[in-house]
């Protein structure tokens, strides 16, 4: 077993992976020889076509941002004089294949001339197209690594950034590339662990190499007890992660029993934890599970998302929420949810009126529901006919699933109460299975100051009075219905508010994982009515 | 000849309508800047060339291509002259969109 070597470079993007290495390498080729010049024309422009085509498809899958990367790759396979860089080169004997790479080599080393480093970062994407052109004149597709394995290489190229899955973690240890470059950019934006710079590395394949994208430095054979806790540091979760020992119900310091629960928005939230630490999951947010438009209608991808969740939690109660799309939410290229007025089309207004991607959850959700404790919560309803619609919907699509042979389950449907007009009529809404406060939304709503609008924030706190006047209210109309309340706002989280949420009834409480912590001291030193408990 | 000069040619009937504008936009022509310039550049019917620095060579305005690589940085002058169908349309336009720094402050993103 070879010593842990440590091997520093710069921070590109923050966060901890670890996994074996994969090495990938520099795609140098044996070309053939000329045919005939015509002939070699005809086959690199065809290949170029070829690229561009293959981009365009990534390109239809990916994010906005990605899509603009890729949008730039496009637009140089799809110019003309492209073809010319490597046109003078065959008409002097080249094959076509010698004649890209060294046409665009020759262009590439001018761009990395610059003294401009965000110009120069431009090169790499250049280099892409090279390689992908390359690939296509060659027949030879452009290689894709193991899930979970850490990239090794003086650079990475966007598009295999983009045709990673990254979902299964890994993260990026480049001997060259640039902190300015557009895979930088996306491994920020996907959270993907990467560093830059770190000259020599000689790993061997498969080898265990640690990336710490937050100090900026990579560990060949890191020692196994660096691993996890390096990993929990990344989070900065060390000190507040709830251990096992937090066994059994948490009581108030009076003897009323009270369930602590997970918001969670991926694997990642949830993986690491002990699931004995809480009651279970009180919401899962699917929408921030889309890495990619197409994701919304992708029925097999978001069943493999809820079983991966529900295999976690074992027999414990897993909410998920259906897609809250709109708003500050929005999916690039999904027509009609472009409205970004949190008044709008969104949540289940917006699943609704686009009834193919909630079908498509449907069928996913009752396929998981199968193997597990599922609830589904809807977002943003504002009248019970809502509820109705939706669960018309979970019925066609269950009777779809049993005429297949595919084992489903219906699961209980409760709502996300988040709209002013919900919380004073819950009594109305006898169909739900469950009432949960989203109290982030029910404040900008009640108090008419947008969530994302920093210059009306202050409004929220000012006008707390109102929204626990509101909670104390639509609680006790709930106790008539015998439908079970919990709560799943970032208040449920703030140890500061548990005592007035217990006293509005509040017995279940929904939070971040940091949060956990805080919140059982906060419960165990009050009463169930939220008075600080005696001292004994 | 500084400013934007508009010559119209006697003898062909061809406009030629031609500009000047320094680059302002903080990193210059890279690359989104350059595929929304060529985009825009291709969606008129004349022909469209840039000057960088009166360096005298006459680019491509169409070709992304040749923008990249003529690594065109903030300050750089750029002359841009149109010959054809609605080619003082396409000056002001290309003008005014080196003049917006190419529209880039309006990004998109999602908040979490």
């Amino acid at each position: 077993m070879a010593a842990p070597r440590e091997v520093a470079g710069q921070s590109a993007s923050a966060g901890i992976a670890c996994g074996p290495a994969h090495i990938a390498i520099d795609q140098t080729e044996s070309f053939p020889q000329q045919a005939s010049v015509a002939i070699e024309r005809q086959d690199l422009a065809k290949a170029v076509r070829q690229a561009a085509a293959e981009l365009e498809a990534l390109s239809s899958r990916s994010d906005a941002d990605s899509a603009e990367i890729l949008d730039f790759q496009i637009e140089m396979l799809t110019d003309e004089e492209i073809l010319e860089l490597a046109f003078a080169r065959i008409a002097a004997g080249d094959s076509a294949a010698l004649a890209w790479a060294g046409g665009l080599d020759a262009y590439i080393a001018d761009i990395e001339r610059s003294e401009d480093s965000v110009f120069s970062a431009r090169a790499a994407d250049v280099i892409d197209i090279k390689t992908r052109v390359l690939a296509a004149l060659t027949g030879r597709p452009v290689a894709d690594f193991p899930d979970g394995s850490i990239f090794v290489a003086k650079d990475i190229a966007p598009s295999v950034f983009l045709s990673h899955d990254w979902s299964r973690g890994g993260g990026i240890a480049l001997t060259g590339g640039s902190t300015l470059s557009h895979v930088a950019l996306l491994a920020r934006a996907k959270s993907v662990p990467m560093v830059v710079g770190l000259g020599e590395i000689a790993a061997r394949p498969g080898e265990l190499i640690l990336v710490d994208g937050t100090l900026g430095r990579a560990v060949v054979n890191p020692v196994d007890e660096a691993i996890p806790a390096q990993r929990i540091m990344a989070n900065r979760l060390a000190h507040e992660l709830p251990g096992a020992a937090a066994n059994g119900r948490l009581h108030t310091a009076d003897g009323v029993p009270v369930g602590l629960w997970l918001n969670v928005n991926d694997a990642s939230d949830f993986e690491r934890l002990d699931p004995g630490a809480v009651d279970g999951i009180g919401l899962m947010r699917t929408e921030f599970l889309i890495s990619a438009p197409a994701d919304v209608i992708d029925e097999e991808r978001q069943y493999e998302w809820y079983r991966r969740v529900l295999a976690w939690a074992g027999h414990r109660p897993v909410t998920i929420r259906m897609f809250d799309l709109g708003g500050d939410k929005a999916v690039p290229g999904l027509g009609g949810a472009e409205d970004t007025s949190f008044l709008g089309v969104r949540g289940i207004r917006l699943l609704l009126a686009r009834p193919e991607i909630a079908r498509a959850q449907a069928r996913a959700l009752m396929r998981a529901a199968a193997a597990g404790n599922l609830k589904i919560m809807l977002p943003m309803v504002t009248v019970p006919s809502e509820i109705a619609a939706m669960s018309a919907i979970f019925a066609e699509e269950g009777a779809l699933l049993a005429k297949r042979g595919i084992a489903h389950s219906m699961p209980p449907i409760g709502i996300m109460v988040e709209v002013p007009a919900t919380a004073l009529t819950l009594d109305l809404f006898t169909d739900a299975a469950f009432f949960s406060f989203g109290t982030n939304d029910l404040a900008q709503y009640l108090a008419a100051a947008a969530r994302d609008n920093p210059a009306v924030a202050p409004l929220h706190a000012d006008a707390e009075q109102a929204l626990f006047r509101l909670l104390k209210l639509a609680v006790d109309t709930a106790k008539g219905t015998d439908i079970p309340v919990s709560v799943c706002g970032d208040i449920a989280g703030s140890p500061d508010h548990t005592a007035r949420l217990l006293g509005c009834g509040f017995r279940d409480f929904s939070m971040a994982p940091s949060r956990l912590n805080a919140v059982r001291s906060a419960v165990m030193a009050l009463t169930a009515n939220g008075s600080p408990a005696e001292k004994e | 000849m500084p400013g934007s000069s508009e010559r119209q040619d006697v003898e062909r009937p061809a406009p030629r309508f031609q500009a000047e504008i320094e680059v302002t936009h903080k990193i210059g022509l890279h690359a989104r800047p350059s595929v929304v310039f060529t985009r825009l550049a291709k969606s008129f019917p004349c022909s469209i060339e840039l000057d960088v620095d009166g360096s005298g060579v006459w680019l491509n305005g169409k070709s992304i291509v040749k923008i990249m690589g003529a690594r065109i940085r903030r300050g750089a002058r750029l002359r841009i002259r149109a010959e054809g169908i609605r080619a003082e349309e396409a000056i002001e336009a290309l003008k005014d969109l080196v003049a917006r720094n190419f529209d880039e402050e309006k990004k998109h993103g999602r908040t979490a």
